[in-house]
């Protein structure tokens, strides 16, 4: 074996993950082009901007439900989640902590929540679907208490750094995707992967199968918060329910992406495309005038169809 | 008796589980350098020896030793860091995972806290032309035929360079070069002084390379001891014999000559071509190694599993049945039941009450009738007071022991009135006094005319209770044993492949 060859196998693993996301691709592309067809306005650099500033709260939920889903759990408090986050980033910012103090405030928040729900799933052992479905009305409460109706500050120089007319969100999703690079390399991110795909043989292994779901739960729960400071710093103050919508649309974006409800299986790069699709789809829908709620109907109906189509393929091709 | 220089060893060692003894007073030690096989027959302790010598399982009693060192507790991480390595049957591997992360799971080289792909891919390469894995490392695990997987699992262990490697049946899924391969593997490593335990059904390859053997029978050690001098025959005799006490019911042949089902060529899973023919009255034993295709054939026979045949007769109802059984529900309409092996899952409701349970086949024959209460108790009752299950029948039936638990698995379907019963294992788990009413009860059936069925994986049961025993052999039957002709030596024999001593006299 010569070192190159050696060298490729980090690329050649990483290569072999595409297989399967070829449609994907393509309706990506064909929505894409459909989208530049209506609305051949995209192309201006500023709309294109405001494109990627529209999809990034939906490209970080859709990472932080691919982290969990592919130790074989899910989320379901993502949306009160981001909502928390951007009631205690604006809450905090106005404080005397300042802009550096509700950024910290934002991320241990996100940190502290993750690692309990993490704590609760894989050293206590309740399942997933209960232990969020519980926070999901923990967190949305608390952000209500915290702020009944929207409201809080965010400093104008950091909406403007994140939300304003340069390419800074285009430069944070590649960020978002070399962290992401970095932590599936470290045996943690290797762990909660092969966790979620058979965890006993993880543990037999050796592999440090808590500490990855845990570490896991935190990471996600970082990116939650983050995507809320980001909606915060989008209009410039907090709002309790802002999130709301964001659960189905993380959910959708990773099942899309051919993230599977039973772990182990997935990868990032679908999962952005998936929300990728689903941001354009939301705008197609808003230009068209479709009530808001419709997003409800379509990502709702995305996921069963795309549950749903494996297993009527593998049916029809069933023996006997 | 743990010997002098073991690198791994237990010390009367016991495990129960749900206060059934499956592992007594059993010791063994495993030297460096030498190959030792360890033998026993389905449910002898053998996966429970190999689960407390890996730190999987804690033993009730007794001691570990590593290096003549007592441990208290050993788990999986200390294991590995002793060097104990354990090549499961396909368990350890994460199906959509490449090929050599897998190999690296949990050990691979790191840099700045990264997993070393490229320290990975080399050390990955050499062990897989060691092993003869000639798969591109980055295809994922799940693209793999079962025997390839048997590969990344070996290779998984070398990986991490074990002092001690327990092979657990490495070779059923292998085919024939890759045997060849393994077996000089492990001969290289014997010769590097790693200490190797090696589980596996085929004598042959025993025979052929192992040193010194330990035969585990009904959880306790038969024989410790070197191999030179022993042949197949000589040690299925040490694998059987147990002293059946007054366990079984006195046998008498009740089988009558009236055939009520007959299939030729049948299949379904990895069964294929098997011929059939049961009579009224008549107790049939199923049995083999776990995984031969018996319990494939019983799930066929009662529409649970899709099945084929060449030629399929059921004579006991009204009109002759001349096709298998496509679904559960039209076998027990037909007067077909089937008794699952796992009673708790498949077998009962276990939240509900005794009653509801004794009840429930009679429900499915009559769904949409009003419930007459009074005749419902009296049923019940009836059916408690013949299997004798005691007590309130109100309770729910998790409450009940395992093998009372049994007893309401095979009570509930007598309303339907079979003629034919199809029992998967069971008294899997029961204890002694139960198994003994349970062998009373199929006895009593056969006598009323009912004709049985019966997967055992306890060999006596099928040589003391069964008219005629099929002894299933990778998904064929090697071998039809008359009562007489099915000693234990004959259907364990058979079991594992050998030419059967007394083989196949076949009565009509």
């Amino acid at each position: 074996m010569s070192g190159t060859v050696r060298r490729r196998l980090y690329w050649a693993i990483q290569w072999r993950r595409n297989e399967g996301l070829g449609a994907l691709g393509i309706v990506l592309l064909a929505a894409a082009v459909l989208y530049a067809v209506l609305f051949p306005g995209i192309f201006g650099a500023g709309a294109l901007n405001k494109f990627v500033q529209g999809w990034f709260p939906t490209a970080l939920v859709a990472a932080a439900e691919t982290i969990v889903m592919l130790t074989g759990g899910i989320d379901l408090a993502v949306g009160p989640m981001v909502s928390l986050g951007s009631v205690v980033a604006a809450s905090t910012m106005q404080s005397p902590l300042g802009t550096a103090g509700g950024v910290l405030a934002t991320l241990a928040l996100g940190i502290g929540v993750g690692s309990f729900v993490g704590w609760v799933v894989a050293v206590a052992r309740y399942p997933a679907i209960i232990v969020t479905l519980a926070m999901s009305f923990v967190i949305r409460g608390v952000a209500l208490l915290i702020l009944p109706r929207p409201g809080g500050f965010v400093p104008h120089g950091l909406s403007d750094l994140l939300a304003g007319n340069r390419p800074v969100t285009a430069l944070l999703l590649v960020l978002l995707v070399l962290a992401w690079k970095l932590y599936q390399a470290t045996p943690l991110g290797l762990g909660l992967v092969a966790a979620g795909d058979n965890a006993e043989g993880a543990y037999r292994s050796g592999v440090g199968v808590t500490a990855s779901r845990i570490s896991a739960y935190a990471a996600s729960g970082m990116l939650q918060a983050l995507a809320g400071l980001y909606v915060a710093a989008q209009t410039g103050s907090g709002d309790p329910l802002i999130g709301e919508p964001l659960t189905l649309a993380a959910i959708a974006a990773a099942v899309l992406g051919g993230v599977s409800f039973l772990g182990g299986q997935g990868t990032l790069r679908g999962a952005l495309a998936g929300s990728l699709l689903m941001s354009i789809l939301i705008n197609v829908m808003f230009f068209l005038r479709l009530p808001l709620v419709a997003q409800y109907v379509v990502q709702g109906a995305i996921i069963v169809v795309t549950v749903a189509l494996p297993r009527l393929r593998a049916a029809a091709r069933r023996p006997v | 008796m743990s010997a002098a220089g073991a690198i791994l060893g237990a010390r009367s060692v016991s495990k129960s589980f749900f206060g059934n003894p499956v592992l007594r007073d059993v010791s063994i030690a495993l030297l460096p350098g030498r190959i030792h096989a360890l033998l026993g027959e389905n449910g002898a302790g053998k996966s429970t020896l190999i689960n407390l010598l890996s730190g999987t399982l804690a033993p009730d009693a007794g001691t570990l030793e590593i290096d003549g060192d007592r441990i208290a507790a050993l788990a999986p991480r200390d294991a590995r860091r002793l060097g104990i390595a354990v090549v499961q049957q396909e368990l350890s591997l994460a199906p959509h995972l490449s090929i050599a992360e897998n190999i690296g799971l949990g050990a691979a080289p790191r840099r700045w806290g990264m997993i070393d792909y490229r320290g990975l891919a080399a050390r990955v390469a050499a062990l897989c032309t060691g092993v003869g894995l000639t798969e591109p490392p980055e295809l994922p695990v799940g693209r793999l035929p079962l025997g390839r997987r048997q590969l990344v699992e070996i290779a998984k262990a070398l990986f991490r360079r074990p002092r001690v490697l327990i092979l657990d049946e490495p070779t059923s899924s292998l085919a024939a070069p890759d045997v060849a391969m393994l077996t000089a593997l492990v001969r290289r490593l014997r010769d590097q002084g790693v200490a190797i335990l090696y589980i596996s059904h085929r004598l042959n390859e025993i025979l052929d390379f192992c040193e010194h053997v330990t035969v585990l029978k009904d959880g306790a050690v038969t024989a410790d001891r070197p191999l030179a001098g022993l042949d197949p025959l000589g040690l299925v005799r040490l694998m059987v014999g147990r002293d059946p006490q007054d366990l079984f019911p006195p046998y008498r042949a009740q089988a009558t000559a009236e055939t009520v089902l007959q299939t030729n060529g049948f299949r379904s899973g990895t069964a294929s071509g098997i011929d059939l023919t049961l009579h009224r009255g008549e107790i049939l034993g199923l049995g083999g190694l776990a995984g031969q295709g018996q319990e494939e054939f019983l799930l066929g026979l009662a529409g649970a599993a899709p099945a084929r045949a060449a030629q399929f007769r059921m004579t006991t109802g009204a009109k002759p049945r001349t096709a298998p059984f496509a679904g559960v529900a039209e076998a027990n309409a037909a007067g077909l039941a089937y008794v699952p092996a796992d009673r708790k899952r498949e077998g009962l409701l276990q939240p509900h009450s005794i009653r509801l349970n004794l009840l429930l086949p009679g429900f499915a024959a009559h769904p949409v009738q009003r419930r007459r209460r009074a005749a419902e108790a009296a049923t019940s009752a009836e059916l408690a007071g013949r299997f004798t299950i005691r007590g309130d029948l109100r309770r729910p039936v998790q409450a009940l022991s395992g093998g009372n638990q049994q007893k309401v698995a095979l009570a509930k379907w007598l309303p339907l009135a079979p003629s034919i019963l199809l029992l998967n294992d069971p008294t899997r788990g029961v204890d002694v006094e139960t198994k003994r009413e349970i062998y009373l009860a199929l006895r009593a059936m056969a006598a009323e005319g009912k004709a049985v069925l019966l997967l055992s994986s306890d060999t006596p049961e099928l040589v003391h209770l069964c008219d005629r025993v099929m002894v299933f052999h990778d998904g064929r039957v090697a071998a039809l044993l008359p009562h007489g002709a099915a000693t234990e030596e004959a259907i364990v024999a058979a079991a594992l492949g050998l030419a059967a001593p007394a083989a196949a006299s076949v009565p009509a």
